[in-house]
């Protein structure tokens, strides 16, 4: 069930996440730092690498860092994805966070929004697809990190049962694979969860876990509508008559 | 950097024998001959020797031929270097061993050659010989005595390592470098241009082996030197695009030092004993080889980890298909994605902007 409280104030908050949730994105925030913080100097060299290297304690022990945090992430996103199928499988979870059909129609539609070809912009569901890409980014480039991290961490057993020339391929695949995340985090999460105009300075619900009404409308009006099938959306449509829905998270 | 043959301008070389000859009493060209004649016309071919306590024995005399072409013939009196002689009869010599007295006598050569002195005192032989081990050697040892030559042949020299490295000697010269002697030996390297000439530092230690493939990038990343070897350039550079070579550029840049030594140029081609595997990748039995040198460290290796050699020219697609396939997919999927997403990002705000 999607929790709606209301505060003291009067507002009422629509639960967007629940507290594990909330604990997975505090863990993912710290390993992808930890790991970016001790990857980073290993892929480029220069002063400022040598520099943080020597903060570190040097190679070793940023390699061991590295591993470990990379270690954390990897029990973490198997954990999560195990979660996930066992959920789909016993009906206990949506597909709320993974991409449709619906959602390339509504990115499709959001861009002829943008140009003008249509006057609003498409309703969008509780994670809109940009926060699907980023979600879907996250768990697949994880995989491809984790993957060729236990190539890169442990070549010799790879080798016993895989192509040698895979260990290479992995070198490789890591460093940009780790480059192509960091870009995204950097553009697209600080922009959609801090920079843009509709949450800035900051969207607080992955900490809170709880977003509000009037920002649920306006963002993601098909959730909206799916949580209160009998409010108006808009000031002048008339009330919706469609029966409570049931709902499962 | 790592430059251990660095010679010592001539000028500062004259500067400091100037310096040296002022303190003991400048002498012109005339003095000199006449006071080194005066002692040649006992010692030249004299075979009298001085005793030791411990029996050994030196004989006095010297050939006045090699003297007179040593370096030091023209510049230096006898009494220069035997300090402690002035007149006849000389005083005794006291010294309980013949190599105490040599060990003695070539404290004199700091004198002159005081930056050739002191680079040597950082040196792995300084520091036996400090430690008490007498047969680490000291200057004459290698420059020899009343022979000096001004600058001995690069061949001379290494065979006068090879007086105390006699193993190491025979296995260099078997190696691809000591082979090559007669062929072209200008760009050979000896002994001196791995391990310098006067502060040669302990290869044995840690830092020598994170920081060597420094010194056969010298040679080997220089088109100039290694024309008409056949030899890749790029050695050293792919080598550090390499989990190894990556590993210890940062170790020699000072990121700490590596618990366990990670390879270097001469875990897989040896030290002294350089060879090369050439034929074996006519012979196609390069994985066979390779993997041999792979399990020194990595023990339980199976045959197949060695394909994760890239060898050392870089990748193509001929040679490491999956590698370059990698490298590009990214390299256009990288800047596509971004474009994309910050193309979202203007239209959004641009949006945002006119919505407003």
């Amino acid at each position: 069930m999607t929790r709606i409280i209301t505060r003291k104030d009067g507002s009422v908050w629509v639960e967007r996440f629940t507290p594990i949730r909330r604990a997975e994105h505090i863990l993912v925030l710290l390993t992808f730092v930890a790991l970016t913080v001790t990857g980073l100097p290993q892929k480029f060299e220069g002063d400022n690498a040598n520099a943080l290297l020597a903060a570190l304690g040097g190679l070793d022990k940023a390699r061991w860092l590295h591993r470990l945090a990379g270690m954390v992430f990897a029990v973490h996103a198997s954990l999560h994805i195990a979660v996930f199928i066992l959920g789909l499988m016993r009906h206990k979870m949506r597909w709320s966070l993974l991409p449709t059909i619906q959602d390339l129609r509504d990115a499709l539609g959001t861009l002829r929004y943008y140009f003008g070809l249509r006057p609003d912009a498409p309703e969008l569901p509780k994670f809109d697809y940009r926060q699907k890409f980023e979600y879907l980014g996250m768990v697949l480039g994880g995989l491809v990190m984790v993957a060729t991290g236990l190539i890169l961490l442990y070549p010799t057993t790879l080798a016993a049962w895989l192509p040698g020339s895979l260990i290479p391929a992995a070198f490789v695949a890591h460093s940009n694979e780790a480059m192509l995340a960091l870009l995204v985090l950097v553009v697209w999460h600080v922009y959609g969860s801090h920079l843009s105009p509709e949450v800035f300075p900051m969207d607080t619900s992955v900490f809170t876990g709880f977003l509000r009404k009037d920002e649920l409308r306006e963002r993601h009006t098909k959730e909206f509508r799916r949580l209160f099938p009998n409010e108006p959306v808009h000031a002048h449509e008339p009330k919706p008559q469609v029966a409570a829905p049931t709902d499962a998270n | 950097m790592i430059s251990p043959l660095r010679a010592i301008p001539k000028h500062t070389v004259v500067a400091f024998a100037a310096l040296g000859l002022l303190w003991s009493g400048a002498a012109s060209a005339g003095e000199i001959e006449e006071s080194n004649s005066a002692c040649l016309d006992c010692h030249d071919g004299e075979d009298s020797a001085i005793h030791f306590a411990d029996g050994s024995t030196i004989t006095v005399g010297i050939s006045a031929d090699s003297w007179k072409k040593s370096a030091h013939s023209t510049e230096v009196r006898c009494k220069d270097c035997h300090t402690t002689i002035k007149d006849h009869p000389h005083p005794a010599v006291n010294f309980a061993t013949k190599r105490a007295y040599q060990l003695d006598r070539a404290q004199t050569c700091k004198r002159c050659h005081y930056a050739y002195h002191t680079k040597a005192q950082d040196s792995i032989h300084a520091k036996e010989l400090a430690k008490g081990n007498d047969k680490a050697p000291t200057c004459t040892d290698c420059h020899g005595v009343h022979n000096e030559t001004d600058r001995a042949s690069r061949q001379a020299v290494t065979l006068r390592c090879g007086n105390c490295h006699a193993k190491v000697a025979e296995q260099y010269a078997q190696s691809v470098h000591g082979a090559a002697w007669g062929k072209a030996s200008v760009n050979v390297p000896m002994c001196v241009d791995c391990h310098g000439a006067h502060a040669i530092m302990d290869p044995r230690k840690a830092a020598f082996h994170t920081r060597s493939w420094d010194i056969c990038s010298k040679c080997h990343s220089d088109a100039e030197k290694m024309a008409g070897t056949g030899l890749s350039t790029k050695v050293v550079e792919t080598y550090l695009d390499d989990f190894h070579g990556r590993s210890n550029e940062r170790y020699a840049q000072g990121a700490g030092s590596p618990r366990k030594p990670i390879a270097t140029c001469s875990d897989c081609h040896g030290v002294h004993d350089i060879r090369s595997f050439r034929a074996a990748k006519k012979n196609g039995t390069l994985q066979s080889e390779v993997i041999v040198a792979c399990r020194k460290c990595h023990k339980d290796a199976p045959p197949a980890f060695a394909d994760a050699w890239l060898s050392h020219d870089p990748p193509t697609l001929a040679s490491a298909p999956l590698v370059v396939l990698i490298q590009w997919g990214y390299r256009v999927l990288i800047p596509l994605i971004m474009a994309g997403l910050v193309l979202h990002i203007l239209l959004h705000l641009w949006r945002a902007r006119v919505h407003r």
